[in-house]
């Protein structure tokens, strides 16, 4: 059997003294799409971080298609064939539109496919094609959603950390970047959708992770957690 | 000739010369956020550096370019060994590199005496260029004109280039450019050697004006200190602009109020920090 794209074993996570993820384990299968729920502060982001290296984990394992990458540094495990698309985008402020996208540009990790270039993120968000040499800090929210998202392109990753893409934005924008996600997934690429809105990831997710105070609370396929009625609300909702 | 005119020659000289000094000391402070005091000693080692390889029987330009590898590899390794382990900690980092600028004092005056080295006007460069009627010392304009290209030089890489953008993308946001895949660290390290590079080439080529001698780094420290402060860290246009500007200062003052040459250097630093302390083009304040 293929091993999984990624997989987070028994994940012990600090921010000082504080333990922000107890024994989190968490597991995203080739082409499929995970989906990472919960409340604010329930861990969400500090997975992401942990994948991705800038967090080094105090226990547990991280695994890239069944190689360690376990607290390696980030710009190894990006090479290895993991891009973020990070909450607040993080774009680059003094850089060009342009640039932004070529600093990021790579070949592929080996089995990876190399697919993504200028010209094709430029083709699948015109209006970065327009804007191409404007400053990337005169962009909008919406236009920086995507840039953000084009740069995590430009690498060529085999597997796609995006954390909480809709924040922010309007309705109309919101549904070009869940249209784009769809797109990826159906191109076989590996996804982890953090988001606050649980409907946007229940449409496209094939499995779901409910984390609650750091721990996994529920994890389930959508169509399993549909059959056993989990009620939502009592993991996710504030009141 | 006209006096006033050869003092303004002379003020555009130095201000090539300093912008050499400076571009790295901006570029490593602004980029790095590093205040490297050590810089004062890359001057003057390349330049002691250029004198042995002189020594040896080499041409005057390639005993400066060799003078600025040697230099690119001796700041390589002082970034990588020392001050790598102190990032973020810019107290440590003053003190190092303090500290490492008294004990470079203390090697070249073991290995190359006390007594101040004069060196030659590279062959070719020693006559005079006459411009509309007035006659120009060649190898000043020579000097101008190196600092010129390897400005724009600095410039291209730094705007025009993807290396330049992933440094740029480094100091914008360095945990986001490692996760994009950039090794910052290599780099910064990069930047560091380039600075000290040049630094030590501009040490050689200042030779045959101000000559090398024991005390030649505390003199040119502050001067870029100055320079960079009024011009902004991080920025080549500012360091080019304060170069010049220190320049004509420094060959004004002390012509015109020898007295208080050292107020009229220092006090237009001062009114930027008080004023505008990002400096007239700068990234951020200090």
């Amino acid at each position: 059997m293929a091993p999984d794209a990624l997989v987070l074993g028994e994940v012990d996570a600090y921010y000082g003294d504080s333990h922000v993820l107890q024994k989190v384990s968490l597991r995203l299968g080739e082409g499929r799409l995970l989906g990472l729920l919960g409340r604010n502060g329930a861990g969400k982001t500090t997975c992401m971080n942990v994948a991705v290296g800038l967090l080094p984990p105090r226990a547990g394992t991280v695994t890239l298609f069944g190689e360690a990458v376990t607290a390696r540094p980030p710009e190894t495990i990006a090479r290895r064939g993991m891009a973020l698309v990070p909450q607040g985008r993080h774009i680059f402020k003094s850089l060009s539109v342009r640039e932004n996208l070529t600093v990021a540009a790579r070949k592929p990790a080996v089995g990876g496919r190399h697919s993504w270039t200028l010209e094709a993120v430029f083709a699948s968000f015109p209006r970065l094609a327009e804007r191409q040499h404007h400053a990337a800090s005169h962009l909008s929210g919406g236009e920086q959603q995507m840039l953000a998202i084009g740069r995590a392109l430009m690498s060529n990753p085999r597997v796609l950390l995006m954390d909480e893409p809709s924040e922010g934005l309007a309705p109309q924008i919101v549904g070009e970047v869940m249209a784009m996600v769809r797109r990826l997934k159906q191109q076989g690429l590996s996804i982890l959708l953090v988001e606050q809105n649980a409907k946007l990831v229940l449409d496209v997710a094939d499995d779901i992770i409910i984390l609650n105070n750091g721990r996994v609370a529920v994890a389930d396929t959508v169509a399993g957690m549909e059959a056993s009625g989990v009620d939502l609300h009592h993991h996710l909702g504030v009141f | 000739m006209n006096q006033w005119l050869l003092l303004g020659v002379n003020s555009i000289t130095l201000g090539g010369l300093l912008f050499l000094l400076s571009a790295g000391f901006s570029l490593i402070f602004g980029l790095m956020r590093i205040p490297n005091l050590t810089h004062g000693s890359f001057f003057m080692l390349g330049a002691y550096i250029g004198v042995s390889f002189l020594g040896l029987g080499l041409g005057f330009w390639a005993a400066a370019l060799l003078a600025a590898a040697a230099m690119a590899v001796i700041g390589g390794g002082i970034e990588r060994l020392l001050l790598r382990r102190l990032a973020g900690q810019e107290l440590a980092q003053v003190l190092v590199t303090l500290g490492l600028s008294f004990m470079i004092a203390d090697l070249c005056l073991m290995i190359w005496g006390g007594d101040p080295i004069s060196l030659d006007t590279p062959a070719g460069l020693s006559g005079a260029v006459p411009i509309a009627s007035i006659v120009f010392p060649a190898y000043r304009l020579a000097i101008v004109v190196i600092a010129v290209v390897i400005a724009v030089a600095l410039w291209l890489m730094l705007e025009r280039t993807r290396l330049g953008a992933m440094i740029r993308a480094g100091v914008d946001d360095a945990p986001m450019a490692r996760v994009v895949g950039i090794r910052v660290s290599r780099l910064f390290t990069l930047i560091f050697c380039l600075g000290a590079g040049i630094a030590g080439f501009a040490g050689v080529m200042g030779g045959p004006i101000l000559s090398v001698y024991p005390g030649l780094d505390a003199d040119m420290l502050p001067l870029a200190l100055i320079i960079v402060i009024l011009g902004g860290t991080g920025s080549l246009l500012g360091a080019l602009l304060g170069s010049i500007v220190v320049g004509f200062l420094y060959n004004f003052g002390q012509v015109l109020f020898p007295e208080i040459a050292y107020i009229i250097l220092f006090l237009p630093m001062l009114l930027i920090l008080l004023f505008r302390p990002q400096g007239l083009f700068g990234r951020h304040a200090p």
